[in-house]
Order: structure tokens, then C-alpha cells, then sequence
């Protein structure tokens, strides 16, 4: 009796052992989340702004992807500080060509035609610019935080992906 | 533990799949209604899945700046995308992994490099924590203020891997390992042990300070 209690009380013990260091692990992750909910939580402007996010899931416009980012696919020249930023997208026969720099944005639509474009900062009204003829367009003031350019030409309207400059 | 395994994806075949899964099953649904104009089960992603995407972005140690630019640009590329996410029922994964992408491009943008070491972070809870009650409660709350803060000083003194995946699982509520591997590049089957790892290394440091750390 004695032995079969002992083992058991053994067997019981480390079930017991093991059981607790993944309770003790789960407790102190616990009470690491509850301080993070104090001390660095979500703010409250922050989940606002992506609720407001909604009106952004436009379903009459194409989404032009980016396909080239100087920031992942270039390699930096050595010594050259504030280089531009390069992007392109794409949506199907669309390219959007984007530079954006300390001074301004300046772009081109290929293949080249003339469109009215928006620069997006949110969900709100954007700054408005016009692509030439050749399909140029410069801004004089660079994006500032997240933004997205949307075109039109004719009946077609394309928004490039939402990126930070 | 090691029950309630859900047999749906590939890696989900996990022995130790977590809460935020099982609260999270609904999220496909939602996508779907939010895709096809339904604003409230939106509101009810980002309820849902925001804090996630706040810690991956707390993570990665940007600059507050830096990090409030993440997280709108991850949120409003979501809203974009809606129609188009291939597997609505992962969009926390998805959002886990573009919130990634977008920190990393933050850490190769050297110019916007800026280390949050944020020590007012760490002096918030003694200034919030002025109770007006009793001075019982007063005392206790003090106690558990300094507590909380001492907590968090040493997770933020924790080596940078195990700093980064702590602030990813502690989302609330907690992401399944399927978002945490999305937000971290990490394989799926090394989080697990890697977490046990990484809590006992915390808990090692909180009790080499004299007191037991008694959770």
C-alpha cells in the first residue's frame, strides 16, 4: 500500500512539476498582458482612425500593387544620404511611376495619358493634381505619413496601395 | 493543454493552439460582411484584431511617430484589400505580416531610425496611479503600481528576441501562433517553447532581484 501510495504520490509530483510551470508560464504572461494594457495600450485615436478606415474599401476603383520599392529592392549607394524614394505600381496594363524626395512628389502614368489624381493622406478628401498629357504629374509638397495616390482617367479609376512615404 | 486541436490549415495542426483562435473563428465571416458593406462587422475587426496589430508594431521598437504611420497605413492597405484577401479566415495573420513588412521598411529607412527606450513609459504608472480612496487602498495600489512597473522594466530589459515575441503574444486577446509566426517570421512550431523559454528567463529576472516574483 505504502509503495503503490508512494509511487503514485511520486507519478502525481511530477505530473504536478511539469503542470505548474506551464501554469506559472501562463500566469506571468498574463500579468505581463494586463500591464501592457496599462502601460503601452492600443490608443484610442489610433482605433478610431481604423474604424474610419471603413470608407477607404472602395469598390469602384482597381488597386495598382507595388511592385518596386527602392527601400527593399534597390541597393543603397554608399555615402548618399537622402536618396529617393522609387516606387512603382501595378494594375494590370497601369504603371505608376513615383519619386518622392525631400522636396515634393513628382510621378508618371504609363502608358502615357492625361488624369486627374488625388493624393490620399486617409479616409479624407485628398490633395488634387493633374497628370499632363504625357502622363507627368509633380506635387510640390512630399507626402507626410501614410498615403495613396488615386487616378482617373476616363471611367477607370486605380488607387495605389497605401504605403508610408 | 493539448486538446481542442483544430484540424482546418496545414500548420494549424499545432499540439498547442491558443485562445485567440478559438475567439477568432468568426473573423472569416466578418471579413466577408465587411467586404460585401457591413460597417458595424468592420468596426468589429478592428476591435478585434487592433491590438494585435498594435503589438507588432510595439515589437519592433519604432518611434511612437513611426508607429502610429504603421498602424494607420496596415489598417487603411486592410481596407483597400478587403475584397482581395485570399483567406478572410487569417486576416490576422495578414494584418500580422503586413504590420511586419512595414517595420522593417521603417528599420531600413535609417533616417526614421529612432530607439524608443521611453523611460516615461516606465514612470506612467506612478504618476496614473494617485488614488483618492483610503490609505489602505492607497498603499495597495502603490504596491501594485510598482509591481506592474517593475514587471515591465524587466521585460523591456529582456533580450531583443524574446522582448520582440512577448509583445506579440501578450496582445489582448491573445493571437493564435499561426498571427505571432506572421508577425515575426518564426516558425510556428518553435514559438511554443520558445515563449516557455523566454517567461522563464523573465521570471529568472524579476526573482534575482531579491523578492519571489509570486504570480
Amino acid at each position: 500500500m505504502d509503495d503503490v501510495n508512494g509511487t503514485d504520490d511520486l507519478d502525481g509530483t511530477d505530473g504536478e512539476a511539469v503542470f505548474d510551470g506551464d501554469v506559472e508560464a501562463g500566469l506571468l504572461e498574463e500579468e505581463l498582458r494586463q500591464a501592457a494594457a496599462v502601460l503601452d495600450p492600443l490608443p484610442p485615436g489610433l482605433l478610431q482612425i481604423a474604424v474610419d478606415a471603413y470608407a477607404l474599401h472602395d469598390l469602384d476603383a482597381r488597386v495598382a500593387e507595388l511592385t518596386f520599392d527602392s527601400l527593399v529592392d534597390a541597393i543603397p549607394v554608399r555615402g548618399a544620404t537622402d536618396t529617393p524614394r522609387m516606387l512603382t505600381f501595378s494594375a494590370g496594363e497601369v504603371t505608376v511611376d513615383v519619386e518622392v524626395t525631400a522636396q515634393g512628389l513628382m510621378g508618371q502614368l504609363l502608358p502615357p495619358r492625361p488624369a486627374s489624381i488625388e493624393v490620399l493622406g486617409g479616409p479624407q478628401a485628398g490633395a488634387p493634381l493633374t497628370a499632363d498629357d504625357m502622363g507627368r504629374f509633380t506635387a510640390d509638397t512630399p507626402p507626410s505619413g501614410p498615403f495613396a495616390l488615386r487616378l482617373r482617367t476616363g471611367r477607370d479609376v486605380v488607387v495605389t496601395e497605401w504605403l508610408r512615404a | 493543454m493539448r486538446t481542442g486541436t483544430v484540424p482546418s490549415a496545414a500548420y494549424d495542426d499545432v499540439p498547442y493552439t491558443r485562445g485567440g483562435t478559438v475567439e477568432r473563428t468568426e473573423v472569416g465571416a466578418l471579413v466577408r460582411s465587411a467586404a460585401d458593406g457591413d460597417a458595424a462587422a468592420w468596426k468589429a475587426i478592428v476591435e478585434g484584431l487592433g491590438p494585435l496589430v498594435w503589438s507588432v508594431v510595439r515589437a519592433h521598437r519604432l518611434s511612437d511617430a513611426d508607429a502610429h504611420e504603421v498602424y494607420q497605413t496596415v489598417w487603411f492597405r486592410f481596407a483597400q484589400n478587403l475584397g482581395r484577401i485570399r483567406e478572410p479566415d487569417k486576416a490576422g495573420a495578414w494584418l500580422s505580416s503586413t504590420a511586419r513588412n512595414e517595420c522593417l521598411k521603417v528599420h531600413r529607412n535609417a533616417r526614421r531610425l529612432m530607439l524608443t527606450d521611453d523611460p516615461q513609459l516606465l514612470d506612467r504608472v506612478s504618476e496614473d496611479g494617485a488614488p483618492e480612496q483610503s490609505l489602505l487602498e492607497a498603499e495597495e495600489a502603490a504596491a501594485q503600481s510598482e509591481r506592474v512597473r517593475r514587471l515591465w522594466q524587466e521585460f523591456e530589459e529582456l533580450g531583443e528576441r524574446c522582448r520582440q515575441l512577448l509583445r506579440v503574444l501578450i496582445a489582448s486577446p491573445p493571437p493564435s501562433y499561426q498571427e505571432v509566426s506572421a508577425a515575426l517570421g518564426i516558425a510556428v512550431g518553435s514559438i511554443g517553447p520558445l515563449r516557455q523559454r523566454c517567461l522563464r528567463r523573465l521570471r529568472a529576472r524579476l526573482e534575482s532581484r531579491g523578492t519571489t516574483w509570486t504570480t
